[in-house]
Order: C-alpha cells, then sequence, then structure tokens
C-alpha cells in the first residue's frame, strides 16, 4: 500500500511537469503591484472606511478607542516608570541603577543569587551596548503584554484544563493562533487600534495567550488524579479542590507556562515596531532600512541579553518551586534576614537613583556601541569582499537549480493545473475529505485575485522547507543519538527558538542582498531548531529494544538509524516537516522587506499606500490560507501514519 | 516551603511598595537638570528612513532641544498612512520631509493632519542606470533604446529577463507601468530599502556591472558617484502628479517636499511649531548633513555640526 501511494505521487508530479511545461503562461493570474482586482479594492474601501470612522462610528467610540486608551495607559505608565523621561524632567522616575536594584531584589527572592548576578550583569551589558532605554521600553512593553496574556490565559487555561467542552471549543482557535504569521494579523489591528503601543499590545497578546492557555489546561489535565479525587470524597467542594489541590500541584507547571508566555511576548518584540511598538524593535528595523549590520548587531544582541534575562529568572522561579525538602527554621531565619537586607539594598538603589544623575541616565562614557558597531561593519564588509563568490555562488546556485525551476512551475503555469496538483496531493495523502478542504482553500486564493502571488511565496516556502528539512534531519538525529550533541547543541537550539528573525535578517541581507534566497536562508534559520528538537524526541522516543534487536541482528549504524530508528519516528518526522514547514511560511513573508516579494511585499505595501490597502490585507489572508492548506495535508498524513 | 513562599511573597511586596514609595519623592535630578524643564513640552517626530529625512528630522530636534528646551522623542516609522495614523492618535507630531503628494489628503480634510507646506527641498525621482554604462552605451539613457540592452541586466532573480530595482514599498514608484507600458523585457524587483539601492549602484560601479534602478534627488549617493546624474535615463516630459494615474510613458514629477504636523502641535502655538512653521532649507544643506551621517558620524553630531555653521539660518527659524 505505501510504495503504491509514492508512485501515485510520483506519477502525478511527473504529470504536472509536463502539462506545465506545455501550458507554460498561460492564465497564470498575474496582475502587477499597483493593481486592483474588483475585490481587493472593495476591500480596501471597507478598510478606508473603517479609518475614516474611527472618530464616529459607536463601535469606535465605546469599544475599541476606550480599549486602546486604557491599554496604551498601562504602557504608559510602566514606561513612564523606567523607561522614558516624565514630563518636564530628564530622568524617568526610577533611573537605570534603581531598575538593577530592583530586577536583582526580585530575582534573588524568587530564585537564587547566582541568577541574580547574571540578570544585573545582562541588564549592564544592554546599557554598555548604548541600549538602555530602549531596553526598558521592551522590558515596559513586555510586562504590559504578559501581564494582560496572563490576566485572559490563566482562567481560560484552568477552564479548559477543566472542562472538556471548553477545550473543544478552544482548540480550533488554538491551532489556528498557532500557525497564523505574525505579519498577517499586524495590519487589521492597526487598522481598528491604531498604530502605537496599543496595537502592538494586542497584537502581541493574540501571539501569547494560546501559548499560556496551552500549557495551563496541560497542567491541570495531567495532574495525579488520586489528591484531587481524595479531596472531592472527602467533601471538599470543587472550587476548593481547585484553590487547595489542583493549583498548588500545577504550580510549577503554570509557572512553567508563565516563562514561556513571556518568551512568546519577547519574540514579538522586534516585530511589534513596524506596527509603533516603543523599544529595541526601532533599532533592529532602521539597521534593517538602511543596512547598517553594525547596528542591527549591537540591538540584536540586546534583544538576546533579555531574553537570557527573562528566560533565566522565569525559569529558575519554576525550578526553585521543585524541592519538597522542608527548610530548617535556621534556613528560614537566614533567608529572611538576607532578603531584609538585599531589600533595603534595593531601596537604596532607587533612591541613589533619584538623587544622583549618574545613575539616573546611563553615562555615555561606558558605552562601547559605536565601537562595536564599527567592527562588525568592518568584519561583514571584509567577508562581502573576500567571501562575495562563496556567498555569491551559493545564492545563485541554489537560485538557479531549485528556486527558479520550481517558481517556473508553480507561478507561470496554468493556476487550474497547480490547484489540481493540490488537491492530488492532499487526497493521496490525506484522504479525500483533506482533498476537498484543500480544493476549496486553493479556491479561495484563486478568487481573492492574489494566485500569482500565492504561488511566489509558496515556492520560497517550499525550498525553504526542504532545506531546513536536510540541515534538521542531519543536526536532529545527530542530537538524538548522541547526549553530547544534545548538549552541545542546546542553548543554540534554545537562542534559535526566541531570537526573533528579524535580529538575524540584517547580517543575512548583508551577505547576500536584497534576493528570494534571503528570505528564504532567514526561514532556514528560524525553522530548523524546532525541526531538530522534533526530530531528535523522535529518535529517543524509538524504543531501545527495537535498537537493541537490531544491533544484535548485526545491523550497522546506518541500517540501524534508516531501517529502524527513521520509520518508527516516521510521524514525528511528518510533524515536524509540518512545523518547519509553517515556520518558514512565518519568516519568508517577512522577506517582503529585502527583496523577497511576493505575498509578503504585498502586506508591507498596503501597509503604506491607502490605494493598496486591501490588496494587503488580502494578502494576509492568503498566507494564512496558504498556512493552513498544508497544516491539514500534514497532519492528515501524520495521523494515517500512526 | 509554604509559610516561607508567603513571607518571601510578603517582603517582596514590601520591598517593591517601598521602593515606589522612594521613587515617589521629589528627585533632586529634576531640579537639577533644568536645561530641558522648559514650557516648549513634549513632542515626537516621526523618524523616516532615509537618510536625508535623518538630517532634516534631527536638525530640527537638535535646535528644539537645546536651543528650546522641549523633550523630542523619534520614532521610526514607516512613511505614509501608517504615520498619518500615528498623528491622528496622538502619538506623532511631525513629519518633516513627506514626499507623498497629496497621500495624506485624508487625514487633512478630517482636521488630523495638518499640511505646513513646503520644507524647501525638492524631491525629484527618476530611473537610472550605473553611470559607467553611459560611456559603453551612450544611447541608454534614452528610455526608447532601453530595451535593447535588456539582456545586459539579466541576474538570478530576474527570471530571464532583464533586472530593474525599485525602492522601499512607501516609495512613490511607477517601475511597473514604465516597464509595461514601454513593453520593456524587463523584471521589477522590489529591493525593499534604500541601502539596497546604494548597495547596487555602488558594486556596479566598482565591477562595471550592469544595474538599473530607481534614484532621486536629494540623495547623498550623487555625492559618492558624482556621475550618477548622467546615468539618468529621460523619459518623455512629466504629465502627472498622482502615480495612480500615471501612464508609465512619462518621466516623474518634481515635488516640493511638505511638512506635516499633528493637530496638537499646530494648536499648541508654542516655540516648537515656530520653529517649524519657519524651518526651510536646501537641498545641498540637507546633503551637506546627511553625508556626514552616511560617513559615520552620528545623526547628533552631523546636525550639531550644521548647525553651528550656519547659526544665521537657525535664528530666522526661531524667529529671533
Amino acid at each position: 500500500m505505501p510504495v503504491r501511494k509514492s508512485y501515485v505521487l510520483l506519477g502525478s508530479v511527473v504529470v504536472w511537469i509536463f502539462l506545465a511545461r506545455i501550458l507554460n503562461g498561460r492564465h497564470t493570474l498575474q496582475i502587477a503591484t499597483y493593481e486592483n482586482t474588483s475585490f481587493t479594492s472593495f476591500v480596501g474601501e471597507r478598510a478606508l472606511s473603517i479609518r475614516g470612522n474611527r472618530t464616529e462610528s459607536t463601535a469606535f467610540i465605546y469599544f475599541f478607542n476606550p480599549i486602546r486608551g486604557v491599554i496604551d495607559g498601562f504602557v504608559q505608565a510602566i514606561r513612564d516608570l523606567i523607561a522614558v523621561p516624565a514630563p518636564n524632567s530628564v530622568i524617568p522616575i526610577i533611573g537605570w541603577l534603581g531598575v538593577i536594584g530592583i530586577v536583582a531584589f526580585v530575582v534573588f527572592a524568587t530564585s537564587q543569587w547566582r541568577t541574580a548576578l547574571l540578570s544585573v550583569s545582562l541588564l549592564l551589558g544592554c546599557g554598555v551596548l548604548g541600549m538602555w532605554q530602549f531596553t526598558m521600553d521592551s522590558i515596559a512593553l513586555t510586562l504590559a503584554a504578559v501581564l494582560l496574556s496572563l490576566a485572559f490565559g490563566l482562567p481560560l487555561g484552568i477552564w479548559a484544563g477543566l472542562s472538556d467542552r471548553a477545550l473543544k471549543v478552544m482548540t480550533p482557535f488554538l491551532d489556528l493562533a498557532q500557525i497564523l504569521p505574525t505579519l498577517v494579523y499586524m495590519a487589521p489591528i492597526a487598522l481598528v487600534f491604531m498604530i502605537g503601543a496599543a496595537s502592538a499590545t494586542i497584537a502581541t497578546m493574540i501571539y501569547a495567550i494560546p501559548i499560556c492557555i496551552r500549557i495551563t489546561s496541560h497542567a491541570i489535565r495531567t495532574l495525579n488524579p488520586a489528591p484531587v479525587e481524595a479531596s472531592l470524597s472527602m467533601g471538599s467542594t470543587s472550587s476548593q479542590t481547585l484553590r487547595k489541590v489542583q493549583m498548588p500541584m500545577a504550580k510549577q507547571m503554570i509557572v512553567l507556562g508563565i516563562n514561556q508566555t513571556v518568551m512568546a511576548a519577547l519574540s514579538f518584540v522586534v516585530i511589534a515596531a513596524l506596527i509603533g511598538a516603543p523599544g529595541l524593535g526601532n533599532p533592529v528595523i532602521s539597521a534593517l532600512i538602511i543596512r547598517n549590520v553594525g547596528q542591527g548587531f549591537v540591538a540584536g544582541i540586546a534583544v538576546v541579553f533579555l531574553a537570557i534575562l527573562m528566560d533565566r529568572s522565569t525559569s529558575a522561579a519554576a525550578k526553585r518551586q521543585e524541592t519538597f525538602i522542608p527548610p530548617s527554621a535556621q534556613d528560614i531565619k537566614r533567608k529572611r534576614l538576607t532578603l531584609l537586607i538585599t531589600g533595603i539594598l534595593a531601596i537604596v538603589t532607587v533612591f541613589i537613583s533619584r538623587t544622583v544623575l549618574w545613575a539616573a541616565i546611563w553615562p555615555k562614557e561606558f558605552m562601547v556601541a559605536r565601537q562595536v558597531q564599527e567592527i562588525t561593519n568592518d568584519v561583514t564588509a571584509w567577508i562581502l569582499e573576500n567571501l562575495f563568490i562563496f556567498t555569491n555562488g551559493l545564492k545563485d546556485l541554489i537560485s538557479y537549480s531549485i528556486l527558479n525551476p520550481l517558481e517556473t512551475i508553480l507561478s507561470q503555469s496554468p493556476w487550474y493545473l497547480t490547484v489540481s496538483m493540490i488537491i492530488c496531493l492532499a487526497v493521496v495523502i490525506g484522504g479525500v475529505r483533506t482533498g476537498i478542504l484543500a480544493g476549496v482553500l486553493a479556491m479561495c486564493i484563486v478568487v481573492s485575485g492574489l494566485w500569482f502571488e500565492s504561488m511566489l511565496t509558496l515556492t520560497q516556502t517550499i525550498v525553504g522547507t526542504l532545506l531546513t528539512m536536510i540541515f534538521g534531519m542531519a543536526l536532529g538525529i545527530w542530537v538524538g543519538r548522541s547526549d553530547r550533541a544534545a548538549r552541545s547543541l542546546r542553548p543554540f537550539l534554545d537562542a534559535g527558538q526566541t531570537l526573533p528573525a528579524f535580529v538575524y535578517l540584517v547580517p543575512i541581507l548583508g551577505l547576500f542582498g536584497p534576493t528570494r534566497f534571503t528570505a528564504i536562508l532567514t526561514g532556514v534559520i528560524y525553522a530548523t531548531p524546532v525541526v531538530v528538537k522534533l526530530v531528535s524526541e523522535g529518535i529517543r522516543s524509538v524504543p531501545t529494544t527495537l535498537i537493541e534487536a537490531a544491533t544484535a541482528a548485526g545491523s550497522t549504524t546506518r541500517q540501524i538509524i534508516m531501517k529502524v530508528q527513521l520509520p518508527a519516528a516516521k510521524k514525528t518526522i511528518v510533524l515536524a516537516t509540518n512545523q518547519g514547514l509553517i515556520y518558514v511560511l512565518a519568516v519568508v513573508v517577512i522577506g517582503g522587506f529585502v527583496g523577497g516579494g511576493g505575498l509578503g511585499y504585498l502586506v508591507i505595501v498596503g501597509n503604506s499606500k491607502p490605494e493598496l490597502q486591501g490588496k494587503g490585507l488580502i494578502a494576509g489572508a492568503c498566507i494564512l490560507l496558504l498556512g493552513v492548506i498544508f497544516d491539514r495535508i500534514m497532519q492528515a498524513g501524520a495521523r494515517r501514519s500512526s | 516551603m509554604k509559610s516561607l513562599f508567603r513571607r518571601r511573597s510578603a517582603v517582596l511586596s514590601a520591598v517593591i511598595a517601598a521602593a515606589l514609595v522612594v521613587s515617589g519623592c521629589s528627585s533632586s535630578v529634576n531640579d537639577s537638570a533644568g536645561e530641558a524643564s522648559g514650557d516648549c513640552g513634549s513632542w515626537a517626530i516621526a523618524m523616516h528612513a532615509w537618510n536625508g529625512y535623518t538630517a532634516s528630522a534631527q536638525v530640527v530636534a537638535e535646535i528644539a532641544k537645546k536651543e528650546l528646551g522641549c523633550s523630542i522623542t523619534q520614532t521610526t516609522l514607516d512613511e505614509g498612512p501608517t504615520t498619518y495614523d500615528a498623528m491622528e492618535a496622538g502619538t506623532i507630531d511631525l513629519i518633516i520631509e513627506d514626499w507623498g503628494g497629496g497621500r495624506w489628503q485624508e487625514w487633512t480634510d478630517r482636521g488630523a493632519v495638518i499640511d505646513l507646506g513646503d520644507g524647501g527641498n525638492v524631491g525629484l525621482i527618476g530611473v537610472y542606470v550605473a553611470p559607467w554604462m553611459v560611456e559603453k552605451y551612450p544611447d541608454i539613457v534614452d528610455s526608447k533604446n532601453l530595451g535593447k540592452y535588456a539582456d545586459l541586466f539579466k541576474n538570478a532573480d530576474s527570471g530571464g529577463k532583464g533586472a530593474w530595482y525599485e525602492g522601499p514599498p512607501g516609495y512613490t514608484t511607477i517601475g511597473e507601468k514604465m516597464v509595461s507600458a514601454n513593453k520593456l523585457n524587463f523584471k521589477v524587483i522590489f529591493a525593499g530599502s534604500e541601502a539596497a539601492l546604494i548597495d547596487g549602484f555602488t558594486k556596479a560601479e566598482a565591477n562595471k556591472t550592469a544595474f538599473i534602478g530607481y534614484a532621486w534627488q536629494p540623495w547623498t549617493l550623487h555625492a559618492k558617484l558624482p556621475n550618477l546624474e548622467k546615468g539618468h535615463v529621460k523619459f518623455p516630459a512629466n504629465d502627472w502628479a498622482d502615480a495612480a494615474t500615471a501612464s508609465g510613458l512619462t518621466d516623474y514629477p518634481s515635488t516640493p517636499l511638505k511638512k506635516l504636523v499633528s493637530k496638537k502641535l499646530n494648536d499648541s502655538n508654542g516655540a516648537f511649531m515656530t520653529l517649524i512653521k519657519n524651518f526651510k532649507w536646501t537641498n545641498d544643506d540637507q546633503n551637506l548633513v546627511a553625508l556626514d551621517i552616511e560617513n559615520g558620524s552620528t545623526p547628533e553630531a552631523a546636525a550639531q555640526k550644521w548647525i553651528d555653521a550656519h547659526a544665521d539660518i537657525v535664528k530666522t527659524w526661531l524667529g529671533k
């Protein structure tokens, strides 16, 4: 059966390529960037009327505008506290020394002194890089978004953890939010809530809340049922059980959920600058636009520092909950005393930061931003000059060998041919129902009028996924088989997962210029860590008995990998491919900023040209449609292969 | 364990509360740092991402900070509706150089954005080839002859046609129309950034490779490649003002660049508003500052240098 399936796939691909050759250039539905279809211009007019009605329509006056006001005020309050000078003043309410004192104290109180020391040095690092105010702005925005996300996410997560029906209702939304590329929902949000901190906060929340809900409900669902049953049988009410038994037991997991929520919010920090968020995103984006690799690098490091700080301090707090050894009376006393002393120290730093100028505003003498920038720019210039043959050769190799032929097949053949091919693939991989769904969604793209651009984006996504899987599988198998590899690669994988793609988009742009390849490579770097993690988990979960049996039968390592571990981990690998594809898609569209073209460029151009606004919004929807089509096909495929 | 945790959170909140109380006390830094406590108020300038804009905005910002004691924030934003929306929302007060040619109409009609007229700079957009090509192919600068040279411009990304590079998303552009209306065998590639164009032109000139792309005046690249203007491809004289109605057969118009302010700033009638109203300088002035920035000086230092050297002009802007 599986053999026949792959023959069908191969056969249809051959027929497809053949037909694409014959019908090349016909019915491609290509329209110029400045052209609107009647549908896109209709959407554009609707969007314009929303813009115009902001001050008049009741929905805005009584609903959206108050929400915007409240969130804006909240963010601004935190910014006034630590980041921006108050009116008629040159310093924020708490200067840098005070912020460091408070952070050190909070981290020390919730975890341990080592983490506190790390946090302090990371913050000092941000200051030395000349990014103090941007960092504080980012912290303010992240803090606001995380607090609001938790306010919604924790109750919803607990509800979904307790009630099967609630979980069932929420799941499709959670799934959708997870494959929704960030670039897609920013424009609609900015349309309703305008450019500014409120829009950025709301967009961040949309990204972070699903993660919070998922982990919280998972935490409650995976609890040991015995204590819960005992509590209920002893006559506790369900709310008592929740508060006294389930919540305390799930606490560690929930803190982990908070950690993940913080990281999700933080990974939004850069891209949120596109819709007016204050913070580290601004220097990164402007570095991208003026292509100043050094500036992007400096700001990128500050983002990394901030990510490590947030990650370590929250995950250390989670670990702390683990210990069940009751502390001795002496321990408590000592701890309380040190807490008191450090607390007083923190207050003193706040006081100093309000009395002395050098403790309020980061002194210019303690900055190396300029030097770091110059060194980075010199290094990049050297690489550009001396490795040009290599970088350009790599780019041209990929472009001529895979990218161009695939783009010709997808974008230059008639739309009906490609749609039938998508349906055909969906039926073979996922079954008839998946085929119908894929067909309907593909037709939606056709009707939207952005078929041609969608195919450009699809090409880049496929090539990116291909490269991701090549790297991801190789590394994943290695990590899955060797503990040492797992240990040494882990920091890179973690960093890769939390770093916003924009941070490395700038240096890649420096190396490969404004091309599709730059977009694809950024996607590959973003998606590879996830694939490596999933594949290695799949390899590790293969029962050891199987491998021992194969070894006993005299198989070579190569045979064990190819014949035992990979087939046994097939389902995970299909899921990893799916994740990889969704991740690549989410980043490839950002490539519109750097010459990648396709749907991403339309989204961006729609933001800046009113006559193309409708087209930009539709382009966002098409990105989503592409994502859903492939997610459904792969999910169905994974389900079948198990 | 539990009691320890409770105590710990109690201490935690006590300390934070105390820290907030301390931070609420009057600060002596504020009193001693009097330079910024003028009654100018605090204003936000939109920072668009080309160096010329940075030059104008930074000069204004430095004067406002040093001479008027305003508190100025500078926010990087895309040009066009993004920024107009921010002005309507009250988060941005000033665009010092707008190329939009009337795209703000809808916002000015609503009174959310006010057009303060010309800032003195005049923008001229055009299609340029790398200057070395003009010597080798003298007739290339006539748009009628572009077609026959299309093959020179082929590369990995242009799909068998010539590669024709356009600027960032927000810029006024009719490149696609020019290509199709003149039946040129080119593929339009949106480079996405000014830097990509600078890079394209300079690399092409250095390596004697072919390059055709979007360029404009005032632009610092003209200082780096003094022959660039020779590469300006001539299309028939401009006959349109709104890019949406352009045929693609004729050239870009020259655009007086505008100063736009928010309603709040316009109504303030304060010292900063006077400065913005009076601000006016030439393309040469702007290029002077922009070139310094491009050569590695900080925008602040470059602006200050110009301000120090042109005290008389600054004085007229301040209305003194």
